[in-house]
């Protein structure tokens, strides 16, 4: 089976990320399910119908927004050049201001090794633009998306984002599972 | 001018004042928020100089209700796999037979005595005729099969789940396997971070195997030993982009590649070296951020391409008129 050491390293990797993202989602859920329990309802954006229209950043009673990007370790690359950090075209795969996407800097770029980088969502800068989003959709694997954090939202009775969505991506979702992360690598993708 | 009448004119233009601000309002409050402060402009990348356009789309056949699984092309016959069968078409689009599959294959290859299915984790050869011949599983948890060739009596077999080719008998035998790993000038192994990885026997019986994460197209010996590769790692139009691209190849009769890309989507021909002879099909054909089409070719040079997204076959024929776009 795996031959390649490093490819091993990275699998690691992986499973140690997927596992902290769903640990930290899961506490959030806990969360969200305490805050709502005469509602049983959050507000949930379909990562599948959002078309990266930018007013999750604008429209939130929040400010930041409650929205925030969501890194689906299992879908992600780990390339070099990624599409979600760098502006397109940049000739040098370098970390300065001026060849980052995200407007905030929120996207925390490491090297594994060669040739994976790790992109790591710091929340409290975090806009919830969707430019990365975007990026990311368009020349990568779509791994970075957009998901309601509910240990931010006020579960608004009218999410003010979901009235202006003009993709219709923002709707009601158990408390118990608040989250519409997207699938993982192991489902095949055409189809 | 009468009273009565310029209380009419006054009248219809305070409505028009009203109306005016109503479009105002509501255009405001829906779609017309003026614009995304955070846009991201991709649409450049569309853009497709029409001069490297050599094909045109001359018909497509829909696939209605049937789910698109695989398709190759042999000896002028359309070979599509949807959720529970092979479906052999004539250029035409007419359906000439169907043989019953136990899923929707993932990858079909065909050759002059046999048709192989792969699925996710299992291989079946048939005769030319739709008899089950042989059938085996690829014992690996991780397995997702995304691509067969034959060469002579070998099947390779593209495993993107656990980044490996592996070299099989037509009747099963494991003969061995490979991750791609080079001579450390030559860069890295496999990099298949989601479930593209294609492989292409030619009609030199030259084996050559995308990998995706590094934007290249690899030779290798049957036994996996390197013989060359290229690499284009570009936004551009002559490059490879994103992940894993490309996605899908496929291989015509003077070993040129046929590519097809995900979320930019494209279709495109390089000549054997790498050198791109053509565009296609430009990003502006298919959808956003859609799947790479599987794409397979006829002897004539003809191109079909299975749009996942559109769900249809599509078919694209050389032309001597540059496309306008
Ligand atoms: S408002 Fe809707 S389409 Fe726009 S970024 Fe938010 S979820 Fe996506
Ligand atoms: S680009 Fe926007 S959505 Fe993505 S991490 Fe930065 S602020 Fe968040
Ligand atoms: S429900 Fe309220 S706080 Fe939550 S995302 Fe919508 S507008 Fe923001």
């Amino acid at each position: 089976m795996e031959k390649d050491k490093s490819i091993k390293r990275r699998e690691f990797i992986h499973t140690g990320l997927r596992l902290a993202l769903g640990f930290s989602l899961a506490g959030v859920a806990v969360a969200a399910g305490r805050k709502s329990t005469a509602e049983k309802w959050v507000w949930q954006i379909d990562p599948a119908k959002c078309t990266q229209c930018g007013r999750c950043a604008t429209e939130c009673v929040k400010s930041p927004s409650a929205v925030k990007c969501i890194h689906a370790y299992d879908l992600c690359g780990y390339c070099d050049l990624c599409g979600g950090y760098f502006k397109p075209g940049v000739k040098q795969l370098e970390t300065g201001a001026e060849n980052q996407l995200c407007p905030t800097a929120a996207i925390q770029r490491k090297y594994i090794e060669e040739p994976y980088f790790e992109y790591v969502i710091n929340e409290d800068l975090c806009i919830g633009c969707a430019k990365c989003v975007k990026g990311c959709s368009s020349f990568g694997n779509g791994s970075l998306h957009l998901q309601i954090r509910h240990d931010r939202c006020d579960n608004c009775n009218e999410c003010s984002i979901a009235r202006s969505c003009p993709s219709d991506a923002i709707k009601r979702v158990p408390a118990s599972q608040p989250y519409l992360i997207k699938g993982e690598f192991i489902k095949p993708l055409k189809g | 001018m009468s009273k009565k009448t310029l209380s009419i004119i006054v009248l219809l233009i305070i409505a028009l004042i009203i109306s005016l601000i109503i479009i105002d309002f509501i255009g405001k409050s829906s779609d017309k928020r003026g614009e995304n402060p955070y846009d991201l402009d991709v649409d450049q990348y569309k853009l497709v100089d029409s001069s490297l356009i050599r094909y045109r789309e001359t018909k497509n056949f829909p696939l209605g209700d049937r789910l698109p699984g695989a398709i190759d092309v042999y000896n002028g016959l359309i070979y599509l796999g949807v959720e529970d069968a092979l479906l052999i078409i004539t250029p035409e689009g007419l359906q000439k037979k169907s043989i019953p599959l136990t899923g929707k294959p993932e990858s079909i290859r065909v050759t002059a005595s046999n048709i192989i299915i792969a699925y996710k984790n299992e291989i079946n050869v048939f005769d030319s005729s739709g008899k089950l011949l042989s059938s085996w599983k690829v014992d690996n948890e991780r397995t997702i099969i995304t691509s067969v060739a034959v060469k002579d009596s070998l099947l390779f077999v593209a495993d993107a789940g656990n980044r490996r080719v592996l070299r099989y008998t037509l009747d099963g035998k494991l003969l061995g396997e490979f991750t791609g790993k080079r001579e450390s000038t030559a860069g890295h192994g496999f990099i298949v971070p989601s479930a593209n990885f294609d492989l292409v026997v030619n009609k030199f019986g030259e084996l050559w195997v995308v990998n995706p994460g590094e934007h290249s197209i690899e030779n290798y010996s049957d036994e996996g030993e390197l013989r060359g590769f290229w690499t284009k790692n570009s936004m551009e139009i002559d490059g490879f982009s994103g992940c894993c691209n490309p996605a899908e190849l496929a291989v015509m009769d003077d070993g040129s590649f046929i590519t097809s890309e995900k979320a930019l989507v494209r279709i495109k021909v390089y000549d054997p070296s790498g050198r791109l002879l053509s565009v296609v099909a430009p990003p502006e054909k298919f959808l956003d951020q859609g799947h790479a089409p599987e794409v397979a070719a006829d002897s004539t040079g003809v191109i079909y391409a299975l749009d996942f997204d559109r769900k249809m076959i599509r078919v694209f024929e050389k032309t001597d008129d540059p496309q306008k776009n």
